[in-house]
C-alpha cells in the first residue's frame, strides 16, 4: 500500500518568479477580483489608469465566486492568454 | 487532485504501524493507514483544496494545509464526514486568543478540549450523553485524537521536545464532547458566544483535566453552584488562582433543578461570577503560607467576567454528577469558537 | 496573493495588490506559499467604505506599484 507522509514537509517547490514585462503598453492585463465589497470601484479606477497612463491595450476583469479560494483552473487556463495578472485585493 | 504530501511503500496495516511509530507519528495508539484515496476523501467532502492554508502557525510561520489535517484525520480513524469539524477546530487553535505554541509547550500540560455544537453534532454521530467527557462515541474520539495527531506532526509537539508538559492528562489523547442540545433548555454554547443561533460550531480551549463533582441532595440552583463554585475554588487553591476561561458540565439531573427554578446559563454565570472567589490566605490551608505573606487579605476571582464562564449540557440521564474543567493557566491562552464550514469562507488572520 | 503566486508558477508575470492592514499577514503567506519575499502592492485599508475620490487614489497608487513590479522598472 502506498500511504502519505503526515508531518510538515519543507516547501519543495523553488520559486522563481516569471519573466517581467518589457512594457505594459500595448499589453492584455488580466484581474482577479476575490470581489469583496469596494473592489468593484477600486479596479474600475485602476483599470481607467492602466489604459490612460500606462498605454494597456485590454484589461479582462474576473471575479471569483468565492473569494477565499484560489482561481479555479479552468481560470487560471484563461490566464495563461493573459500577457500579466493582477489580483486583489487582499484584505 | 494533486496532493504533495511524500509518499511511502508498505507492505501491510501491521507494517504501517511500525513505520509510522518509528518516525514519531503516531500517539502510540494504532493508526489507520493514510492512503491518499482517503486523503481525498475527506478534502472533497469539506470541499477544501489540498494546498488550501488552513491558518498559520505564527511562531514558526507555518501554512498548515487542508491535506496535512486530512492526513492525520486519517490516521486518527475519521471519516471524511468528520474531517470538516477537525478542520474547523485547527483554525480555531490556530486563531491567536489561543496562543497555541503557549498551550501546547507549557509545563503545565494541558490538552485541547474541543465543544462541538450545532447539527454536525447529531449528524456525525456524537453523543452528549452517557461517558461525556470520555470516549462516548466514534466520532468524538476520532475528532479528539485528530488535533493531537495534528500537532504532533505538524507542530512538533512531543513530549521533551517542544512539549515540555510534567504531567499532562489524559484528555491528550481525545479530549472532545458534543452539547446536548436536543436535551437541554438552554441556548447551545456557541450561540452564547456570538455565533449564529443554530449554525455548527467547534469551540476549543487549552483545558485542564475535568474534577468531577457531585450533589444530589438539593434541588436549590445556588446551592449546586456552590458546589461547582467549590470545585473552582479548590483548582485556584491548589493549582492557579490566575482568573480565565472555566467549562461547566451540567447533566440532566441537575439541569432539571435549573430549569424548574427558571435558571438560564446567564443566571448560572452571574451566580458563579459571584461566588467562584478566594482569599490569597487560603494558600496557607493548602501548603503554600510561604507566597501568602502581607497579602492574606487579597481576593481572586476565578473569572474575570461572567462571560469567561463556558456553561456546557452534557452527561447521562442519572446522577447529579457535574464537572469543573479549569484552563491551562489563568488567561493566557482564551477559548475560541469558530463555525465549521466558516473557514472555507473566511480570511486567514 | 495565492492567485499572484500561481499565475508567476504558470510564466505569467504577475502582481498581487493587498492593503496595508493585510501587509505581515501576505507576507506570511508568501513565505508559506514557498515565495519568501515576493513582493506586492499595497494600497490603504479598508476599500470598501472608501468613496470615489479616495478609490482614485489608491487606484493610482496600485496602478504604479504594479506598473513597477510587472515590468521590473523603477525603483
Amino acid at each position: 500500500m502506498q500511504l502519505l507522509d503526515p508531518s510538515h514537509e519543507e516547501s519543495a517547490t523553488e520559486f522563481a518568479p516569471a519573466a517581467r514585462l518589457a512594457a505594459l503598453e500595448g499589453a492584455t492585463v488580466g484581474v482577479i477580483s476575490n470581489g469583496k465589497e469596494g473592489t468593484r470601484g477600486f479596479f474600475a479606477a485602476f483599470e481607467r489608469e492602466l489604459r490612460q497612463r500606462y498605454g494597456v491595450a485590454q484589461v479582462v476583469l474576473r471575479t471569483k465566486s468565492n473569494y477565499s479560494a484560489p482561481a479555479d483552473a479552468a481560470l487560471m487556463d484563461e490566464a495563461k492568454r493573459w500577457h500579466a495578472l493582477v489580483a486583489g485585493v487582499g484584505d | 487532485m494533486q496532493l504533495a504530501s511524500r509518499r511511502y511503500d508498505v507492505a501491510d496495516v501491521m507494517a504501517a504501524q511500525e513505520f509510522y511509530h518509528s518516525r514519531g507519528w503516531t500517539d502510540g495508539l494504532p493508526v489507520v493507514p493514510p492512503t491518499a484515496e482517503a486523503v481525498e476523501a475527506c478534502l472533497e467532502w469539506a470541499m477544501l483544496a489540498p494546498d488550501r492554508p488552513v491558518g498559520v502557525e505564527p511562531v514558526r510561520a507555518r501554512a498548515i494545509t487542508a491535506e496535512k489535517l486530512a492526513v492525520n484525520a486519517v490516521m486518527a480513524g475519521c471519516l471524511p464526514m468528520h474531517f470538516p469539524v477537525v478542520v474547523a477546530a485547527f483554525a480555531a487553535m490556530l486563531r491567536e486568543p489561543f496562543l497555541l505554541h503557549g498551550a501546547t509547550a507549557s509545563t503545565g500540560g494541558c490538552a485541547v478540549l474541543l465543544i462541538v455544537n450545532g447539527p454536525i453534532a447529531a449528524e456525525t454521530g456524537m453523543n452528549p450523553t452517557f461517558n461525556a467527557l470520555a470516549s462516548s462515541d466514534r466520532a468524538s474520539t476520532v475528532i479528539g485524537r485528530a488535533l493531537r495527531l495534528c500537532l504532533i506532526n505538524l507542530l512538533d509537539v512531543r513530549p521533551g521536545d517542544i512539549d515540555r508538559s510534567s504531567l499532562g492528562h489524559p484528555g491528550k489523547i481525545s479530549y472532545c464532547l458534543a452539547e446536548d442540545e436536543a436535551g437541554s433548555e438552554w441556548l447551545p454554547l456557541a450561540d452564547e458566544r456570538g455565533m449564529p443561533a443554530g449554525a455548527s460550531c467547534v469551540t476549543v480551549m487549552a483545558a485542564g483535566a475535568p474534577r468531577q463533582l457531585m450533589n444530589e441532595w438539593t434541588a436549590v440552583p445556588e446551592e449546586i453552584l456552590d458546589t461547582y463554585a467549590a470545585e473552582m475554588r479548590a483548582n485556584m487553591r491548589h493549582y492557579s488562582i490566575w482568573p480565565g476561561n472555566y467549562v461547566i458540565v451540567v447533566p440532566p439531573q441537575l439541569r432539571a433543578h435549573f430549569n424548574a427554578a427558571g435558571w438560564s446559563k446567564a443566571d448560572i454565570r452571574a451566580c458563579i461570577f459571584e461566588k467562584a472567589r478566594i482569599k490569597r490566605a487560603e494558600w496557607a490551608e493548602c501548603g503554600k503560607g510561604a507566597v501568602v505573606r502581607d497579602r492574606g487579605d487579597r481576593e481572586y476571582a476565578a473569572l474575570t467576567a461572567p462571560e469567561d464562564l463556558l456553561v456546557v449540557a452534557a452527561g447521562g440521564p442519572a446522577g447529579g454528577f457535574g464537572a469543573v474543567i479549569p484552563p491551562w493557566l489563568g488567561g493566557k491562552s482564551r477559548a475560541v469558537t469558530v463555525a465549521v464550514g466558516a473557514c472555507v469562507d473566511c480570511e486567514i488572520p | 496573493m495565492h492567485d499572484a503566486v500561481a499565475g508567476e508558477r504558470l510564466g505569467i508575470p504577475s502582481a498581487g495588490i493587498m492593503t496595508e492592514a493585510f501587509a505581515s499577514a501576505a507576507e506570511l503567506m508568501a513565505r508559506a506559499l514557498g515565495a519568501d519575499g515576493y513582493p506586492f502592492a499595497a494600497i490603504e485599508h479598508p476599500i470598501s467604505s472608501a468613496d470615489g475620490p479616495a478609490l482614485a487614489v489608491q487606484a493610482k497608487r496600485a496602478a504604479a506599484d504594479c506598473a513597477r513590479l510587472l515590468t521590473g522598472a523603477g525603483g
